[in-house]
């Protein structure tokens, strides 16, 4: 089964690839630059998702102690983190040739970096608390506030005056890109996420695995 | 706008790079977890059967 998703998840990743690099068109004003955008893009929609999930494990562990939860949760968010930090460096080198700038400290930019640390804090007191079931609670109550943080961060560029540019894909009214580009993004958001599931169920078992060799 | 073919591969690159050795560390961890389980339940197994043993050992003459 594993094996299998592995499989599906190569491939997809290949189109997604094909895509973007093959499909997909030059884009008027910015030129092929704008090709990170089918890496950036599904990288911050995999990190909502990782956290997403990582709150629904959180409320569950809390409510039936269920190991299992924690585990996902765990996994989940270190996924999360890994394309969080995928997401800021891509971001960066996209912004040099477009922006002008690696950094600069926009809405979107500020609340997408205490996204980034508030779930490295979250991996980080997992580590720091011995007793298993108590640094389990405390993730899974850090792991509902820091969730709160994922509108903020996709509706910063809405609600602030930001260098980044605003949604085009989830916004009123309907995308606002040519059919092909989005085509395009959709079959990398369908890799990227089968990517994260890949990685998720792999690191769960091995938190399993650690679980079983501590006990 | 120039191109900048430069930025789009290191990007790609980077993610690719990062992803690869994630990738290669779970694999890794999995297999040492996998070959220490094997060996507990080897021990577990050899314990087990040494136990009986040495309690027949009490009923030879």
């Amino acid at each position: 089964m594993r094996r299998l998703l592995g499989s599906v998840t190569v491939a997809g990743l290949v189109a997604g690839l094909v895509m973007a690099f093959g499909v997909a068109p030059r884009e008027e004003t910015q030129g092929n630059v704008q090709r990170i955008m089918y890496l950036h893009v599904p990288s911050v929609w995999v990190a909502y998702l990782a956290f997403a999930v990582v709150l629904v494990c959180s409320v569950v562990y809390l409510v039936r102690r269920a190991e299992g939860a924690d585990q996902l949760a765990h996994a989940s968010a270190e996924v999360g983190v890994l394309f969080t930090g995928i997401t800021i460096a891509t971001g960066s080198i996209w912004g040099r040739p477009t922006w002008g700038t690696w950094w600069t400290w926009d809405a979107r930019l500020t609340t997408v970096s205490i996204l980034f640390v508030m779930y490295l804090g979250y991996l980080l007191l997992r580590g720091m608390i011995e007793d298993r079931e108590r640094g389990a609670r405390f993730a899974a109550v850090l792991g509902i506030i820091a969730a709160f943080n994922i509108p903020l961060v996709h509706f910063s560029v809405i609600w602030w005056r930001t260098l980044h540019q605003p949604p085009s894909l989830m916004k009123p009214g309907g995308a606002a890109m040519p059919d092909i580009i989005r085509y395009a993004l959709f079959v990398n958001f369908a890799a990227f996420t089968l990517l994260y599931a890949y990685f998720v169920i792999r690191r769960a078992r091995v938190l399993r695995l650690e679980a079983e060799a501590d006990a | 706008m120039p191109d900048n073919w430069g930025f789009v591969f290191t990007a790609y690159g980077l993610a690719a790079v990062v992803l690869t050795l994630y990738w290669r560390f779970l694999v890794r961890r999995e297999k040492e977890l996998d070959d220490a389980g094997v060996v507990r339940q080897q021990l577990r197994q050899s314990s087990s059967a040494s136990g009986p043993q040495a309690a027949g050992g009490g009923r030879l003459p």
